[in-house]
């Protein structure tokens, strides 16, 4: 449907500009893509040979022993299982209870709308401490079970304020006429202001489906002796730790015997970034179909 | 606005004025449902662990409860205030988050204008895909990578000889004067198509009509930009802006700590790596709470300043 | 179901306080103590006898592993077998620090741990138990091994926290591979005929002469000296080296005189001048390396894999990689050599580490532990002759063999095991053979054989090459060690490992004057011709701000004390 605007009303002008604006966007593809050219190559080069540098876009010597290495931890299989369970069970419990907490402080007659804004705003900036929020979960009976990674990240109160803007950038008058169609503070939100802040919803899941993913602090803070919570950043936390057999340098007893190894810890962060990232980087595109220019009809507001 | 009935001014105004909100608030149980739940949450998560600050005024000694921590009062303080060293890392922090905050802003949103800009759908998509997969990379991988082209021998260097700009290699990583600019760089590199993934959220809730308008009264594609795009995403950038104003003393911390050396060190050590190396190393919780304090009293200025400007000037604020 | 608990409690804002508060209180390492002592003499009074039941230990290091259940491994299981016992073995993957925090916070601790370099922390929340009474009622063998150690392993209060790594018994046998962290390139030994290189002077000499007959190799310019220090983390390559070249050994940042036992800080001294003017005057020809003070681990490696570096600075472990890499490239001419460079003629180096007793690592059982007694008797078993074998060299005829001679070797398939790390997981060495109580590395058996496989000349040699025996031949010697002096006895060493208290002024001292190294170094190294002498006043001025006399005498006394024996 997008098709319609682009009519052939191009002038010159406007042509330069497209071809620059083309030519910029595959220098951005070449500069951002690079970093994942280069760890594939490096997942898939021999770990001694890269020792030796120089190895940008393709590999010298391949092996496939670096993905050996990581895939043998018999537990990565089954943390991926669990760092897709919480990112999908942390995603959406978050969004929804965001969304609901956003469409409440969103409404211009809620009394207590100011007083819940600025008191979740301000926890933006403050902390208080590792040891307590290690003692919190500790006394909620939150260490050593899955729930400690969806319950502290219930509400984003980033990803509240910008559902709450776009919430607020929608017409007042769709929510005039639901609430004289009889409709509650439940069901405009259920049925008329989720479907409408799409965009938002599917930037703020992005958001913290990312952020799901790469969380490995907490599993190691909360979990770590839990082997059957761990998931699979933690895992290849680990996995990367020992790879580093010159790692005790801070340690200067450290037994120097230099064995032959045949894993670095180069290599090995090359394959986990790999591994690691493929699969949350697919959730993008699939979200982008979401990002339809015009989908809130006559939504404006300046 | 919802009509309320007028207010009389007086002793008698206060009673009348909360039993009026207290009524209007029992009108409005479901919003209440809706989110004094979450109220609560916020209260055990955020608000109870601030006991933990307590520690700032002790000489914080782990494993012992409360009452029998040494208090020290604004001991923790004064030393922090009392550090030469102290200057010098507030004013990295400082200047490295003004000039992530600008670049970051700048060139998220730009980058967002020019992508709405792109006609083919596939293209367009796989460059927003493609620009934020350095996003997903850790700062050790992307340090190295700037390192190595940064390196006399490396890209950095090899074309800016090619092209006659410099006539022998620079150390860029060695010159402290360059590190702001690195920082910056690297930070906008790694997390543009991050960044700008908000805005373009922003931008579907432009009304495509007023294209429609702007284009048949004969404007120019960088018209339609300045005039349509930027003021629909205006909103969501003001609300963005003040909360970042607010972290204005996180300048982060692993790209400082892995891209710095002994000779830009006095550039690129910020507060983070301070605290990290006299307050969490040495086990002295103290001063790092007393640091954090610091941070958040600097941030609720800066947030409420930015806050009272936004809604002097008639902008959308965050409360 | 376990955690339907948290919804009322979340829910009712008053109970959540009031049971944090609760928490705080019972967090205590006291309340934890008492309870253990108490359950520790009762078991005493029960029986002598052990008892042989399956239990599973936790284990719990501050170093990297992969964690493991011990009976997992063939020596975890052989001792599973004398004893009935088997561990859950943790390591710390992440920041232990703030791991050490956390668990101590929370006041649960696995039953024994390593702490590594969290023992201060440990010990000032008392999370470890005394073992004095254990030792004495349970340990006949850990009497025997670390008896001539009593004194080094009690604490300052006369309790026994930790039984550390390095209690050698039966003589000392250095290492016949060592080596000291200033390397040279072969090629530049080979082109001049192998001579003798002692002091800096002549090292920085040879190198000149070599990069000026070549310039370059295979197009790319040679690069005459360089040195690790462009990573915060390992600024100490460079910082250390005064101390080596002025004939000490590694005692963190201080030279110990041999009579007085004067603790004397290298910073700020003609020393630290004559090795920074070196760098200095080397820069200015054009043989230092600028990216010395910038370049990454892997750019480092990089670089002297390339081959193009004739000389630089670097422990084993830190480019142990590079070292192994140009070894299985197979060009000697482009492998290293570290020689016993010193300042000066008269100097003897002390590269070679000193019979030595760090007591600041070992493993400690804490307050947790179920049954100290048993975890006791099972150290106890594990320091027999018998045991420490199974632990260095594995058992008979499968992992070693006993020659015609009685000497101990390995077949090069042997060696191969031993050094590959999958295969140490498996059998178990990689779990058995450090974090616990142990044999020294330096160690003797009766019957005159060396603990460490390593430490065998047997075994030694078969890792060199045919490079390898040409050079040493050339310079008429038969291991690499006996390039470097043969260490002198230092009741003290090594002085880095005295525990400084956390945030204590000799703590702050010690990060400030590093602070103070990292930003001037480089400026001293790389200054513009004739600017040397101004930087190092300003170099001065700065550190003459830091208390370095109190922090002499800190170490002073602390030296003297263990001279005395009081460790």
């Amino acid at each position: 449907m997008l098709k319609t605007n682009s009519t052939r009303f191009s002038s010159i002008g406007d042509r330069i500009f497209d071809a620059g604006n083309y030519i910029f966007m595959i220098i951005l593809v070449f500069v951002t893509l690079y970093p994942f050219i280069n760890m594939f190559a490096l997942s898939f080069n021999d770990a001694n040979d890269s020792i030796r540098g120089d190895i940008y876009f393709w590999p010298r010597e391949w092996t496939l022993r670096n993905y050996a290495y990581v895939f043998n931890e018999s537990n990565v299989f089954y943390a991926t299982f669990i760092s897709a369970a919480r990112t999908i069970v942390g995603t959406a419990v978050s969004v929804f209870c965001t969304a609901m907490l956003a469409y409440a402080i969103s409404r211009p007659e809620y009394k207590l709308k100011k007083f819940i804004a600025i008191t979740f705003i301000f926890t933006m900036y403050f902390s208080g401490g590792l040891i307590p929020n290690y003692l919190l979960i500790k006394e909620l009976g939150m260490l050593n079970s899955f729930w400690v990674y969806i319950i502290p990240g219930i509400i984003g109160v980033f990803n509240m304020i910008v559902i709450r803007s776009f919430i607020e950038g929608l017409p007042e008058g769709i929510m005039e006429s639901a609430k004289m169609d009889g409709a509650g503070d439940l069901t405009t939100f259920l049925r008329i202001v989720l479907p409408l802040t799409m965009p938002a919803l599917a930037t703020v899941s992005l958001f913290v489906a990312v952020y799901q993913w790469n969380s490995w602090f907490d599993v190691f803070l909360y979990n770590s002796s839990r082997h059957d919570l761990s998931t699979l950043q933690y895992e290849l936390v680990k996995i990367l730790s020992t790879s580093d057999t010159g790692s005790s340098a801070a340690d200067q007893y450290a037994d120097a015997q230099g064995s032959a190894d045949i894993v670095t810890p180069t290599s090995v962060r090359a394959t986990m970034t790999i591994v690691a990232s493929l699969p949350i980087i697919m959730v993008y595109p699939f979200l982008q179909k979401y990002f339809v220019k015009g989908m809130i009809v006559g939504g404006v507001k300046g | 606005m919802e009509k309320q009935p007028v207010q009389l001014t007086g002793s008698t105004s206060d009673d009348s004025r909360l039993v009026a909100f207290f009524k209007a608030l029992s009108k409005q149980k479901m919003l209440m449902l809706m989110s004094l739940p979450f109220l609560a949450w916020v209260i055990v998560f955020k608000y109870v662990p601030l006991w933990g600050w307590t520690i700032a005024f002790q000489k914080y000694r782990l494993g012992r409860d409360i009452f029998d921590q040494a208090w020290v009062g604004w001991d923790n303080f004064t030393a922090l205030f009392q550090e030469q060293q102290f200057y010098l890392v507030l004013r990295n922090t400082l200047v490295m988050s003004s000039i992530n905050l600008v670049l970051g802003f700048v060139t998220a949103i730009g980058l967002a204008l020019l992508l709405n800009e792109l006609r083919r759908i596939a293209f367009k998509r796989t460059v927003q895909t493609i620009s934020y997969l350095p996003h997903f990379i850790s700062w050790v991988v992307a340090a190295n990578i700037v390192q190595t082209a940064l390196a006399p021998e490396g890209i950095i260097n090899v074309l800016l000889l090619q092209f006659n700009m410099i006539d022998k290699p620079i150390l860029w990583l060695g010159v402290g004067e360059y590190f702001w600019g690195i920082l910056g760089v690297t930070e906008v590199w790694k997390n543009v198509g991050f960044n700008t993934i908000i805005y373009l959220a922003a931008i579907t809730t432009i009304d495509p009509t007023q294209y429609e308008a702007a284009r048949i009264d004969g404007a120019s594609r960088l018209q339609q930009m300045w005039h349509i795009t930027l003021p629909g995403m205006k909103p969501v950038i003001v609300i963005l802006l003040i909360m970042n104003l607010g972290h204005i003393l996180e300048s982060g911390f692993e790209p400082q700590y892995l891209l710095g050396n002994g000779m830009n060190v006095e550039y690129s050590e910020n507060l983070d790596i301070f605290v990290l190396k006299y307050g969490i190393q040495m086990n002295n919780y103290g001063l790092a709470t007393a640091a954090g304090m610091f941070k958040t009293v600097v941030s609720f200025i800066f947030l409420i300043v930015a806050n009272n400007l936004a809604k002097r000037l008639g902008e959308s604020r965050l409360y | 179901m376990r955690n339907k608990k948290w919804l009322p409690t979340s829910l009712a804002v008053v109970t959540a306080v009031s049971l944090l508060l609760a928490g705080c209180s019972s967090n205590n390492g006291e309340g934890a103590k008492t309870n253990n002592t108490n359950s520790s003499s009762a078991t005493d009074e029960k029986t002598e006898e052990v008892s042989t039941d399956p239990v599973t230990f936790s284990y719990f290091a501050f170093g990297t592993n992969k964690d493991v259940l011990a009976s997992e491994t063939t020596i975890g299981k052989i001792l599973q077998e004398q004893t009935g016992v088997d561990w859950k073995m943790e390591f710390v993957a992440g920041d232990p620090t703030t791991k050490a925090g956390v668990m101590i916070a929370g006041g649960a601790y696995p039953d024994v741990i390593s702490p590594v370099g969290e023992l201060a922390m440990l010990l000032d929340a008392e999370a470890l138990i005394p073992l004095n009474d254990l030792i004495e009622k349970h340990g006949p063998n850990i009497k025997r091994v670390y008896g001539p150690y009593m004194d080094k392993i009690t604490n300052e209060d006369g309790n026994i926290y930790i039984l550390p790594f390095t209690a050698n018994i039966g003589g000392y046998l250095t290492d016949p591979d060592a080596g000291s962290s200033i390397w040279i390139q072969r090629r530049v030994l080979k082109e001049f005929g192998y001579p003798k290189v002692k002091t800096l002077d002549q090292y920085f000499e040879l190198i000149e002469k070599y990069q000026a007959k070549y310039p370059t190799v295979d197009g790319k310019d040679t690069i005459g000296y360089a040195t690790f220090a462009g990573e915060p983390g390992q600024f100490y390559t460079v910082t250390n080296a005064p101390m080596h070249l002025a004939g000490y050994p590694n005692d963190g940042n201080v030279m110990v005189d041999m009579k007085t036992h004067e603790a004397k800080l290298y910073q700020g001294t003609d020393y630290e001048k004559q090795w920074l003017q070196s760098l200095y005057e080397m820069n200015l020809k054009g043989l230092l390396d600028p990216e010395s003070f910038t370049a990454n681990g892997d750019q480092f490696k990089a670089k002297l894999t390339s081959g193009r570096v004739l000389g630089f600075s670097g422990y084993t472990w830190q480019i142990g990689d590079a070292i192994n890499n140009l070894k299985k490239a197979g060009n000697d001419d482009l492998r290293y050599v570290s020689l016993p460079i010193v300042f000066d003629e008269s100097i003897t180096d002390a590269y070679m580490d000193p019979p030595s007793f760090v007591n600041n690592r070992g493993l400690g059982i804490s307050v947790s532990a179920k049954d100290p007694v048993r975890i006791i008797k099972y150290w106890d078993n594990l320091l027999t002759d018998e045991n420490q074998k199974l632990v260095q060299w594995g058992e008979k005829d499968v992992t070693y063999s006993v020659n015609e001679k009685g000497r101990y070797v390995m077949s090069d398939e042997q060696l191969a095991n031993r050094n590959d790390n999958e295969y140490k997981r498996k059998y178990g060495w990689a779990y058995f053979d450090y974090e616990w109580p142990r044999y020294g590395d330096n160690s003797v058996y009766e019957d005159g054989n060396a603990h460490r496989p390593f430490s065998q000349p047997e075994v030694a040699n078969i890792n060199y090459t045919d490079g390898d025996r040409a050079l040493l031949d050339a310079y008429g010697i038969a291991t690499f060690s006996d390039f470097f002096a043969k260490p002198v006895e230092r009741p003290w060493y090594p002085a880095w490992s005295i525990e400084k208290e956390q945030n204590s002024p000799e703590d702050i001292f010690n990060q400030k004057a590093a602070d103070l190294q990292q930003k001037y170094y480089p400026k001293l190294a790389l200054a513009p011709e004739g600017q040397f002498d101004s930087v190092w006043n300003d170099y001065l001025k700065e550190f003459g701000k830091l208390d370095a006399a109190g922090f002499e005498a800190f170490m002073t006394a602390k030296v003297k004390d263990r001279v005395a024996g009081k460790w």
